[in-house]
C-alpha cells in the first residue's frame, strides 16, 4: 500500500501580466490579463512506507511545487493526491500532523526563544504526549549533540546547529513522513555528514518515509536508493539508481601511471588529462572493457599504476539534463 | 491505501495558550523597551497636564470636560495607549513578506488563530505595564475614579475598542497577501485614527463637520467611547447604545478580516505565492 499517492499532478500559476514602467501599472489597474506558468505538468509517482527517495531536478523543474502540493500549502490544478490517505489541501490539519518538514534555506524554530523553548511548543502544537516528548528529545539530543546548545536562542545558533534543531524538531511529533528540501545546504563536510547520519538512522529505525529535495547528489548517493528526476515538471526518470548508472554511467575514466614517458597512445579512448606520467582515458564501457584497454596500453607503454573511475550520480545527471532521458541510453547494453 | 480517519480531530486549546504564553516571554526579553514605554508614558502625562491646564486658562471650558475631567481623560488615554498602540498581527506582515508563513501553513494549527493568541499574548504582557505606570502618574496628575458600574462599562467598552483595533490591524496587515509594502498606507492609517480616534484630544472639541465624519469612521470606537463613558460624559442612558454602536463595528471589521484571510490564502494557494 502506497503512503503517498501522486496521479497525473498538475499545478498551473496563474499571475496578473503587467507591462514595465509607470504606464503599465496604470494598465494593469483596468485590464486583467493573466500569463499561465506551468510549475507542474504531469507527475505521478507512488512511495512504500519507509521509503527514502531522492526527488532530484534543475532549479524550476517543480520540486518545491511538488512539496508544497504534498504539504497542503498548494492546491493541484489536475491530477489527484493522496498522503497517508488524506488528500492534502482538503484536510491541511490533518496532513499536518502526519508530516515532518525541514527547508535548509529557512528555519521554522523560533527565532527570539531558547531552542528548548521552540521544542515546548511543538509539543503543544502536535499534542506529543510527554513521555514520548521526553524520549524523543534524550534521543535527538544524544545523536545529534543537541545538549550544549538547547538554551542557546534560535538566533545565536551557528548553521549547523539551528540545522541540528530544525531536524530534531521535525522530527519531534513522530511523523510517518518527511519532506527534507536542501537540508544540507551551506554546512560544512563535518555537519552535512552528522545530518546524513541522522536521515539514514531515523529512516533506517524508525521507518520513516523521506522524500529528499538537494542539489547536492552526494546525499543523494549516500542515502537514496531510488531517485525521482524532474524536469519542466515532468518525471523523467523513476528508479534505482544503480538502473541510472548502468544506463547512463558508460563512461568511464581509466587513470594510467606510465613508469616511463610514452608518448603514442593507440588505443580506442580519448585521451583528457595529461600531467606529467598521469594519463586519463575516457572510455565507453559497452565499447571496451577496462581490462582489454589496460591490454592495449601496456603492449605500447609501461605502466605502474591503474585505477578506474566509476561515473558519479552528478555527472550523470547533467548529462540527462543536457541530452534528455531515455530508455537505453547506452545502446546495446552489456 | 491506508485508511483515512474521517473524523476531524476536536479542537485543542493548548497551542494557542503555548503561541500566547511564548509571545508574553517574548516581549519580556526586551527590558528596554519596558521601561522606556512607561517613561514615555509619563513623560506624555506630565505634558499633557500642562497643555490642558494652560488651554483651559485662556479659554472657557466646555461644561462637560471641566479641567480635572479632562487631565483624566487624557491620563487614561495614554495608559490604554500602552495595549491600544501595539500592532499585534506585525508577524504575519513579517511572515507574509519573508515567506515563512508556509511553515505555519504546514503545521496542525487554526493559522489566524496563531497571530490572534500571538498577538493576545504581547498585548497582554504590555496591559501589565499599565499598574506601574499608573501607580507613577498618580504622583504627577490627580485623577478621577468613577463608581464601580461605571469602570464596568468602561472595562467592557475597553475590550470592544480593542477588538476593534485588533481588527483594524489585522486587516492593514493581510494587504500584505497582495502587495508586499504597507508601511506607507499603515502610517496614514495610525495618522487618522490617532486624531479621531479621540486619544489625544476628546471628539467634541472638533468642529460639527469632522464630528459626522468621525461617526462613520470606526477610530471612535478605539479610544473615544470608552474614555467617555469613563468621564461620565456618555452617561448611564447612554451606555447600551455606545456599546451596541462599538460591537457592531467589531462584528464589521471582524467579518472584512475573515473574508480578506480567505481571499488572500486562496491568493497563495491557488496562485501560487
Amino acid at each position: 500500500m502506497a503512503i503517498i499517492e501522486a496521479i497525473r499532478l498538475r499545478k498551473v500559476f496563474r499571475s496578473p501580466e503587467r507591462e514595465p514602467g509607470l504606464r503599465g501599472a496604470a494598465k494593469a489597474l483596468f485590464t486583467r490579463r493573466y500569463t499561465e506558468k506551468v510549475a507542474v505538468d504531469d507527475i505521478s509517482f507512488a512511495l512504500e512506507p519507509g521509503e527514502l527517495v531522492g526527488y532530484i531536478g534543475p532549479n524550476g523543474a517543480g520540486k518545491s511545487t511538488t512539496i508544497k502540493m504534498l504539504t497542503g500549502i498548494l492546491v493541484p490544478s489536475g491530477g489527484t493526491l493522496h498522503v497517508a490517505g488524506i488528500v492534502p489541501h482538503e484536510r491541511r490539519m490533518d496532513n499536518a500532523a502526519n508530516i515532518g518538514a525541514v527547508f535548509g534555506q529557512r528555519s521554522q524554530l523560533y527565532w527570539d526563544l531558547p531552542l528548548r523553548e521552540s521544542f515546548e511548543l511543538l509539543r503543544a502544537i502536535y499534542d506529543v504526549p510527554r513521555e514520548r516528548y521526553e524520549r524523543n528529545m534524550r534521543q535527538f539530543a544524544e545523536m545529534l549533540d543537541l545538549e550544549e546548545f538547547l538554551a542557546t536562542p534560535v538566533r545565536q545558533l551557528s548553521l549547523g546547529e539551528r540545522m541540528r534543531g530544525d531536524f530534531a524538531a521535525a522530527m519531534l511529533h513522530d511523523p510517518p513522513i518527511v519532506y527534507l528540501d536542501e537540508p544540507t545546504i551551506g554546512l560544512d563536510v563535518v555537519a552535512k555528514e552528522a545530518i546524513r547520519e541522522f536521515i539514514a538512522e531515523i529512516n533506517r529505525e524508525r521507518g520513516t518515509t523521506v522524500i529528499l529535495t538537494t542539489h547536492d547528489l552526494a546525499d543523494v548517493e549516500r542515502l537514496a536508493r531510488r531517485i525521482i528526476l524532474i524536469d519542466d515538471g515532468r518525471v523523467i526518470y523513476d528508479g534505482g539508481l544503480e538502473r541510472l548508472r548502468e544506463e547512463y554511467g558508460t563512461h568511464r575514466t581509466l587513470v594510467v601511471t606510465l613508469a616511463e614517458s610514452c608518448e603514442r597512445f593507440d588505443v580506442p579512448a580519448e585521451v583528457v588529462g595529461r600531467e606529467g606520467n598521469v594519463v586519463r582515458l575516457r572510455f565507453n564501457r559497452h565499447a571496451i572493457t577496462a581490462e582489454a584497454l589496460i591490454r592495449r596500453v601496456t603492449e605500447q607503454c609501461t605502466i605502474s599504476d591503474v585505477t578506474i573511475i566509476e561515473p558519479d550520480i552528478e555527472s550523470i545527471v547533467r548529462r540527462i539534463y543536457l541530452e534528455g532521458y531515455h530508455d537505453g541510453a547506452a545502446g546495446t547494453p552489456s | 491505501m491506508i485508511a483515512a480517519r474521517r473524523v476531524p480531530k476536536p479542537f485543542r486549546l493548548e497551542p494557542y495558550v503555548a503561541f500566547a504564553s511564548r509571545a508574553m516571554a517574548r516581549e519580556a526579553t526586551y527590558r528596554f523597551d519596558v521601561f522606556t514605554s512607561i517613561a514615555s508614558v509619563l513623560v506624555r502625562v506630565y505634558l499633557l497636564r500642562m497643555v490642558w491646564i494652560a488651554l483651559y486658562a485662556r479659554n472657557a471650558a466646555p461644561k462637560e470636560l471641566p479641567l480635572h475631567a479632562i487631565i483624566t481623560y487624557s491620563t487614561v488615554a495614554l495608559l490604554m495607549g500602552l495595549v491600544m498602540d501595539i500592532d499585534q498581527t506585525r508577524s504575519l506582515h513579517d511572515r507574509l513578506h519573508d515567506g515563512s508563513i508556509a511553515s505555519d501553513f504546514m503545521k496542525p494549527i487554526v493559522v489566524p488563530l496563531y497571530f490572534f493568541a500571538d498577538g493576545t499574548g504581547e498585548v497582554l504582557f504590555h496591559a501589565l505595564l499599565i499598574v506601574p505606570s499608573l501607580g507613577l502618574a498618580l504622583f504627577l496628575v490627580h485623577i478621577d475614579v468613577p463608581d464601580a458600574a461605571t469602570l464596568g462599562a468602561f472595562a467592557l467598552s475597553f475590550l470592544l475598542g480593542y477588538f476593534v483595533g485588533f481588527f483594524i490591524n489585522f486587516i492593514l496587515n493581510c494587504t500584505a497577501f497582495w502587495t508586499l509594502e504597507i508601511s506607507a498606507v499603515q502610517m496614514i492609517v495610525t495618522w487618522v485614527s490617532d486624531l479621531l480616534g479621540g486619544e489625544l484630544v476628546p471628539l467634541v472639541f472638533f468642529p460639527l463637520a469632522l464630528q459626522k465624519v468621525v461617526v462613520v469612521l470606526p477610530f471612535a470606537a478605539m479610544f473615544s467611547t470608552p474614555l467617555l463613558i469613563y468621564t461620565g460624559v456618555i452617561p448611564r442612558a447612554g451606555w447600551p447604545g455606545a456599546l451596541a454602536v462599538q460591537a457592531a463595528w467589531v462584528v464589521l471589521l471582524g467579518g472584512i478580516s475573515a473574508l480578506l484571510w480567505r481571499a488572500g490564502t486562496k491568493r497563495i494557494v491557488v496562485q501560487g505565492g
